[in-house]
């Protein structure tokens, strides 16, 4: 996903300047891996997903190597060697190569059955055993196993979803969201092991049942496992660039090598990798003005919003989330709408902002919190929203510090 | 000027009718417009002397105020539905056992001055001339006895001697102790319009508050209260000093002037006397004095702030004295005016209904008065001697003197004075019998046997005026329920008692016509209350009563505007007496650390609020209790506004926000009299009020109580808004009533966890939305029932009050949509919901906000107000509010 949009940055602000080649493993050029539920759910096609498909490369001068993966690069040589013993050359090299599911510390997890839910590949297979399969297990209860085990349940399977946390998404909600998203889910027909992890896959080579952490076995023909992703650093890592977890990058996006960046969830920025969508785009804007025009737009670790794409389920959630000490807490929860609401304000600014049910307006609280306006003045219905904040400056007006 | 203001669609079949305000003494004129049995207009009647068209708020809603929901439809037998026999047979069964056993002072009436004329001719038949006893008292006691006993002592017999017209043709209208701004409205607006007519026109107001009727005073005296006699009696001095007095009215018509001047000039020689006294600068009393001396037409308007007081009686003479002494009496525009309270207080005095008053101006001071009324009832147990006046007749109930009591049409849980004392009294007596056409009063909840009664819209008789004017109060709706008639209900008591006869009555006509024919008996201009022509009036007739003031005689058979005309007075020797008035100031002077908690009506509520209090229109104006407080005293006993203050006396609490007000005189505070249980935890101030009482006349010193006074220790406040009638679980709370539910004000003492304290009050509700605040700052929480909205409760931490809108009161009751759901804890509808603000104009649901805004877009007065937004285009009683919100603006 990073890479077709770097590839849109670059050629937007300068169409002729460069001599682009795309080199990536999936074969299916490239596609909007966030849509990825949505397919699952059967709410969007495969196709429709696709965001460039090989022919547009070729209609746009660029050369587009699919199915094809780097095995190494020669920073001195400025080349990378491919698997299929091409070596490309480069002046500029752009890693996009992203991330792989975690795994987890259970056993038996290589059997057929037991899968990630990471590409369009993925969603085939789960979509080819679902024809069949009875029962389901997700293994993960972030936003990921939420859309799988959503997904599978509308399809009819029987989906049961196992997470470590004593409740769901518990790292964008607190304990009562969470219980409420549970609920929610629950209605959709999604079954929930909390506070439980598996502790073994049962079956010789097709997963028939999962035993978990709590002595349970629960019946499987599939078992997604969505708990996390570890970057695809080690093709830098390899080749000499700093790195912990990720590819390092500067607030420009460059790596240890001056003639290397790094961008999206291979990258580590300030210590922080990526899993959201929303960073990486500004990965590519910054990258891509540096490059193309020479401009140094810093990329700034903003908080970002999270939302869930399950069919009628809204989160929104930003900042902090657990409430502590610090922190002035307002809650508005209207449970049998199946609203939460929460903000977290420290120093009468928002630092948090918990939203489920009803998200309205998450957008005006983010920018409050982006802006850190003090809020006293429109409380406590501050949490209604917009409408109910005339106290407050518009946020539009406010002055944009980043800019300042 | 005519005012309709209409609640209903007008289609199908309408019929209008002419009937009688039920509100105050001035007994406005009412035109009904009535379809499918409900009203659902009123106005005022445009040929009714007493308002020639005009009505006030409390008149013009009317029509809102005909359904209760606490109505009382079936009688109870110690709270079980009975029927009217069972009812009525335990209720006499039990009055002839207490008599048979203690004699017939052990029972008693307490009436009210809301009773038709008809019904207090029967209880009076039947108390005094049959039962036996004059153990008959009324809430008039509380309201104009003091005037009753001074009227009785200077002219022979209680009689008004002037009319309305006189407050519009005088020259200088001094009124004392009036609020009648806020008391009698329609009264005030014919004076305000005189004034405006005639600029020439004095007004002088004499009143420790600046009241709104002080708006058209050109001299307002904030005399010290309690000290009107000292003024009265310095201006006697003062005529008779500057030869202003009427040499030839005194020495042909009056008796008794030396003594009286003799007095008034021992204890109030000069101006410098009166100022020191009622604490008021001599040149401004000066002024006033020069001003009655130098006018020929003037008219002494007194109302309670002269009658309930401890030297009442006293105070009114001394007041009568200076009519005399300057001949300004019986003439146009020239009398002293002592205007009542209620409806039909004065029906009640012609009646002869109170302890202390035989019937028909006669008196139990003259035995051949006992004998004739004895023989024109046939009586077979008259009564000989005076009975019990209301303060001693509820001592007496404590005492176990009195076993059984009937009340009817009045809540002296609430309005009688040391009221706690009242209620245990009532708790332990053997039989309270209370009729009443609403259930659940302070009262009603102490009777053993609980009487349906009709009321307004349904009572059938007469009511008498401040100015003496009979007017029908017309019953043109069937009763609800099993509701009846006062004077039937005792007639058919009576009859179960055993008399057989002498309460046969079929129709109010044959009351009214024996009450005329005792009236007319062996008086050869002996008595003042005369309607000898009416004696004979067909069923017809006074079904189409016209209004006429009596005397209604041969010789005035369309009645008499005024009296004592001709300089001839109901005493033995048909001249006016003079009373030589030793002045008194009130019998508890307050302690140090303690305010004089003065009591009085709001503009908007009547009473004890058993009617007013069911109109979301009329309970805007003024929300809850409060408490007027001058800056000075505020500041001393650390009270801020809209906080709760507490004062306290006689183990009684009152609680009140702080209104603080330069209006008050420092030391004194207002308090309104008409909270009470149903609409307030503890806000009655009549419990505060010691029960000293005028000696003569009985009536207590409701204007005048030392109290304690300290800031209300509240940990936090808040609001509730629901479809239930509760009594919330806090310190304070007050009751307002909206359309579809009650809003209620609360104030505790005690920190408590609001969700668990909302939901032990709402136990049956699951479905809570709720915002909180670690802060704990705020609490907001909105409980439904199958999506409809319950109740709304916010809370704050501390003082301060959360923010109301009246925007909830239109979503209580109602099934709301997600959209209106997510807005409640918001409290209004988001952007485009401008809070209104405070309502001013009740007729018309003006708020406080909007008037502001037009104000500042250029409306300079309250005509131009009136044309813009309508406010003060009806009833004009919030006028004196919008000019003041004028005044506010354009000084800011």
């Amino acid at each position: 996903m990073a890479a077709g949009r770097i590839v849109d940055e670059l050629m937007i602000r300068a169409p002729e300047r460069f001599n682009i080649t795309v080199i990536g493993d999936e074969p299916q050029g490239s596609y909007n891996r966030i849509m990825l539920s949505p397919v699952l759910a059967g709410e969007a096609t495969a196709q429709s997903i696709v965001q460039k498909p090989a022919a547009w490369f070729a209609e746009n001068g660029i050369r587009f190597m699919a199915g094809v993966r780097v095995v190494r690069i020669n920073r001195s040589a400025k080349t990378v060697e491919c698997d299929n013993d091409e070596s490309v050359a480069y002046d500029h090299l752009i890693m996009a190569t992203g991330s792989r599911p975690a795994r987890i510390p259970a056993r038996n997890q290589d059997i057929a059955g037991v899968m990630a839910f990471r590409t369009l590949d993925d969603v085939d297979t789960i979509l080819t055993l679902g024809e069949t399969a009875q029962h389901a297990i997700v293994v993960g209860g972030g936003l990921l196993g939420l859309e799988a085990a959503y997904g599978m349940a509308v399809r009819g399977i029987d989906v049961t979803l196992i997470h470590r946390s004593g409740w769901l998404l518990n790292r964008q909600l607190d304990g009562a969201s969470g219980d409420l998203l549970a609920n929610v889910m629950t209605h959709k027909g999604v079954r929930f092991r909390l506070s439980a992890e598996v502790d073994c896959f049962n079956g010789q080579r097709h997963v028939e049942s999962v035993t978990l952490s709590t002595g349970e076995t629960l019946p499987c023909d599939i078992a997604v496992i969505a708990t996390g992703i570890t970057p695809n650093a080690e093709l830098g890592i390899n080749a000499g660039l700093a790195g912990q977890r990720g590819i390092e990058v500067d607030d420009y996006l460059a790596t240890s090598d001056p003639n290397i960046s790094a961008i999206g969830e291979c990258s580590e920025h300030n210590g922080q990798t990526f899993g959201l969508v929303e960073p990486i785009w500004q990965h590519c804007i910054s990258l891509a003005d540096r490059l193309a025009l020479n401009v140094r737009t810093a990329y700034k670790n903003t908080p970002v919003a999270t939302k869930l794409k399950v069919s009628g389920v809204q989160v929104f959630s930003a900042g902090e989330w657990l409430t502590n000490e610090t922190h002035r807490e307002l809650v508005y929860s209207d449970v049998a709408r199946n609203t939460y609401r929460k903000l977290l304000l420290r120093d009468d600014r928002i630092v948090g902002i918990v939203f489920f049910g009803d998200v309205r307006d998450g957008q005006y609280f983010f920018e409050l919190m982006e802006h850190a306006v003090p809020v006293a003045e429109a409380l406590p219905q501050l949490l209604m929203g917009r409408a109910f904040c005339s106290a407050l400056p518009d946020v539009k007006l406010v002055q944009d510090p980043v800019a300042a | 000027m005519s005012s309709l203001i209409a609640t209903a669609s007008t289609s199908g079949q309408q019929r209008i009718e002419q009937t009688t305000c039920c509100y105050c003494g001035v007994g406005c004129g009412v035109t009904a417009t009535i379809e499918n049995d409900v009203v659902v207009a009123v106005k005022g009647r445009e040929d009714h002397p007493a308002n020639l068209g005009r009505l006030c708020v409390k008149g013009s809603s009317l029509h809102q105020t005909q359904y209760s929901p606490d109505r009382l439809l079936k009688p109870r037998l110690h709270g079980e539905e009975v029927s009217w026999d069972q009812a009525l047979d335990y209720s006499a069964q039990k009055f002839n056992t207490i008599i048979a056993e203690h004699g017939p002072d052990a029972v008693a009436f307490y009436l009210s001055g809301q009773l038709l004329t008809e019904d207090y001719y029967v209880a009076n038949k039947l108390i005094k001339g049959f039962i036996g006893t004059a153990n008959v008292d009324t809430n008039s006691r509380l309201c104009m006895a003091s005037a009753v006993v001074a009227h009785k002592r200077a002219f022979g017999n209680d009689a008004v001697p002037g009319c309305y017209e006189d407050l519009e043709k005088t020259d200088l209208l001094i009124l004392v102790g009036s609020n009648a701004a806020y008391a009698h409205p329609v009264t005030f607006q014919r004076i305000v319009k005189a004034k405006q007519e005639r600029p020439n026109m004095k007004v002088v107001v004499l009143d420790p508050r600046r009241t709104p009727t002080c708006d058209i005073a050109d001299i307002h005296i904030p005399l010290a209260p309690g000290s009107d006699a000292y003024f009265f009696n310095g201006l006697l001095s003062y005529l008779a000093a500057h030869n202003a007095l009427d040499q030839q009215y005194i020495e042909q018509f009056t008796e008794g002037f030396d003594a009286a001047l003799n007095i008034a000039q021992t204890q109030s020689p000069s101006v410098q006397s009166v100022a020191q006294v009622c604490d008021v600068s001599a040149p401004l009393i000066d002024q006033v004095y020069q001003l009655f001396a130098s006018t020929e037409k003037v008219v002494t308007l007194f109302s309670q702030g002269i009658n309930q007081s401890s030297s009442g009686v006293d105070k009114g003479n001394a007041i009568i004295n200076c009519h005399l002494a300057t001949g300004k009496i019986g003439k146009e525009g020239a009398c002293p005016f002592s205007i009542t309270g209620q409806p039909n207080a004065m029906g009640g005095r012609e009646v002869g209904g109170l302890a202390n008053q035989l019937a028909a101006h006669m008196g139990f001071d003259k035995q051949e008065d006992i004998d004739r009324v004895e023989r024109f009832w046939q009586a077979p147990n008259m009564a000989q001697a005076e009975g019990l006046k209301a303060v001693d007749m509820f001592k007496a109930v404590d005492e176990g003197k009195i076993k059984a009591i009937w009340i009817m049409a009045t809540n002296p849980v609430v309005s009688m004075p040391d009221a706690d004392f009242v209620k245990r009294a009532l708790e332990k007596c053997e039989l309270v019998i209370v009729s009443e056409a609403i259930a659940d009063t302070d009262t009603a909840k102490t009777a053993d046997v609980l009487l349906p009664a009709t009321t307004w819209s349904e009572k059938h008789g007469t009511v008498t005026n401040s100015e003496r004017c009979i007017s029908l109060q017309k019953g043109f709706l069937a009763p609800p329920g099993e509701a009846r008639h006062d004077w039937d209900i005792m007639a058919m008591f009576a009859r179960k008692m055993g008399f057989a006869h002498g309460f046969n009555y079929r129709h109010q006509a044959e009351i009214f016509r024996e009450h005329a024919a005792l009236s007319a008996l062996d008086n050869a201009h002996t008595r003042a209350f005369d309607i000898s022509a009416m004696a004979d009036i067909s069923d017809e007739a006074y079904d189409n009563l016209e209004p006429i003031q009596w005397p209604v005689t041969q010789a005035t058979p369309e009645g008499s505007k005024r009296l004592f005309s001709d300089g001839y007075f109901f005493t033995p020797s048909t001249k006016a007496q003079f009373i030589a008035v030793k002045a008194r100031l009130p019998v508890q002077a307050p302690a140090t650390g303690e305010v004089i908690m003065n009591t009085g009506r709001i503009r908007d509520q009547w009473h004890t609020m058993s009617r007013t209090g069911t109109s979301a229109n009329l309970l805007s104006h003024t929300e809850e209790p409060y408490l007027d407080v001058h800056p000075k005293d505020a500041e001393r006993f650390g009270l801020s506004e809209n906080t709760i203050v507490e004062l306290s006396n006689r183990g009684a609490r009152f609680l009140g926000r702080v209104k603080i007000n330069t209006a008050q005189r420092p030391g004194e505070v207002f308090a309104p009299m008409h909270w009470n249980d149903k609409y307030a935890a503890s806000s009655r101030a009549d419990a505060l009020v010691n029960p000293f009482i005028d000696p003569i006349c009985g009536q207590p010193e409701f204007k005048h109580s030392p109290v304690k006074i300290r800031p209300h220790p509240t940990t936090w406040t808040g609001f509730l808004v629901t479809t239930r009638d509760i009594k919330p679980c806090a310190d304070y709370w007050a009751k307002m009533t909206s359309d579809a539910g009650y809003r209620y004000r609360l104030a505790d003492t005690q920190n408590v966890d609001y969700g668990q304290w909302l939901k032990a009050q709402f136990a049956d509700i699951t479905d809570w939305q709720v915002l909180t605040d670690s802060a704990n700052k705020t609490y907001r929480a909105a409980g439904y029932i199958g999506n409809v909205l319950v109740v709304v409760f916010n809370a704050c931490v501390g003082n301060d009050m959360p923010q109301e809108g009246r925007w909830l009161d239109k979503q209580i009751g109602c099934l709301l949509d997600d959209v209106t759901r997510y807005a409640i804890l918001a409290g209004n509808e988001g952007n485009g919901g401008a809070d209104e603000g405070a309502i001013i104009c009740s007729c018309y649901q003006i708020g406080e906000n909007a008037i502001k805004a037009a104000i500042s877009d250029g409306c300079a007065s309250a005509q131009a107000l009136g044309e813009t937004l309508k406010c003060g285009t009806n009833c004009g009683s919030c006028i004196p509010e919008l000019n003041a919100l004028i005044q506010l603006i354009h000084s800011e």
